[in-house]
């Protein structure tokens, strides 16, 4: 069996496969999310940790900023941003019962509001640290990072948490009621 | 150490105005609470507008009122005016005062620089 087909498998049933190093990795999640949005992370995770690499208050204040984006990035990843890979069907007036995948996840973000508001609350402040540090330490990159990832943190807020929520309420109000 | 007893009598004195914010803040020390707390997100600067909207003239002006800023549905509807009593209870926990606010601040929970940032704040007109 081909190595890849091999963990894709794997993948699929849902296990998680030890890697060459020896280190147990996590199974790739049964639900995806959006692409421009896991080029968003990606960069936004690379950018955090080559600031955190840095000398000084500057590194030191990426760090805190690194340790809070992956754990709420891993959450998005998990249950925040799925559902919104439904969105092109549901604006194109199409339901379907497959959908219902999304439902606990959106059900979830609904009863989490307040801890990703919370989650935003305390990544924007680690981040208004460090424009502090960036500032000081005249290092305009790892200012601009810092202020363009805020508005990023709001968009979050303004358009995606509430979209997903419209994804479920679309979703509650058009399946079957067996779903 | 004068400077330490006057603004330990002024706290005290303001906590027992009931309702009332402190009034007696630094606004010196104001402003770096400002910079290290709110400047990430706002501009002291007429007309520019950031994630939030521009603080310069924010003591009494009304609530969801700067021109080209598009507010929560929570701001738009608090119908408040930002007076310092109202800026302080704000400050001290912004979702609490303004349910739905999308300023994503968990607040100043210690009332002498609360008092220091709304002495700033007044100065930015």
């Amino acid at each position: 069996m081909h190595p890849r087909i091999f963990l894709a498998a794997l993948t699929l049933g849902g296990a998680a496969w030890i890697t060459p190093g020896g280190a147990a990795a996590q199974p790739a999640p049964d639900h995806l999310i959006p692409q421009s949005l896991q080029i968003e992370h990606k960069e936004t995770l690379e950018q955090i940790t080559a600031l955190a690499k840095h000398k000084g208050p500057v590194g030191v204040a990426a760090g805190k900023v690194l340790v809070l984006y992956k754990k709420h990035a891993a959450r998005e990843d998990e249950f925040i941003f799925p559902p919104l890979t439904l969105l092109p069907y549901l604006a194109d007036g199409k339901v379907t019962p497959d959908m219902a995948w999304a439902l606990p996840m959106t059900d979830r973000v609904k009863a989490e509001q307040e801890q990703i508001f919370i989650e935003h609350t305390e990544i924007t402040e680690a981040l208004n640290g460090l424009v502090v540090a960036a500032t000081k330490a005249h290092d305009n990159d790892a200012k601009e990072f810092a202020e363009s990832a805020a508005a990023d943190s709001l968009n979050d807020l303004e358009i995606l948490v509430p979209a997903v929520l419209m994804v479920g309420d679309t979703l509650h109000s058009k399946l079957p009621a067996a779903h | 150490m004068a400077f330490w007893i006057e603004r330990v009598a002024a706290v005290a004195a303001l906590s027992c105005l009931s309702g009332q914010a402190a009034l007696a803040g630094d606004a010196g020390a104001g402003k770096a609470v400002f910079t290290s707390s709110c400047s990430i997100c706002h501009s002291v600067q007429p007309g520019q507008n950031k994630i939030g909207p521009t603080l310069f003239g924010v003591v009494g002006r009304k609530t969801g009122s700067v021109a080209g800023y598009s507010y929560s549905p929570g701001n738009q509807a608090a119908n408040l005016t930002w007076d310092e009593p109202t800026l302080d209870k704000y400050l001290e926990s912004p979702r609490a005062m303004v349910p739905g606010t999308k300023m994503t601040y968990a607040g100043v929970k210690d009332a002498t620089k609360r008092a220091d940032l709304i002495a700033y704040l007044a100065t930015v007109k």
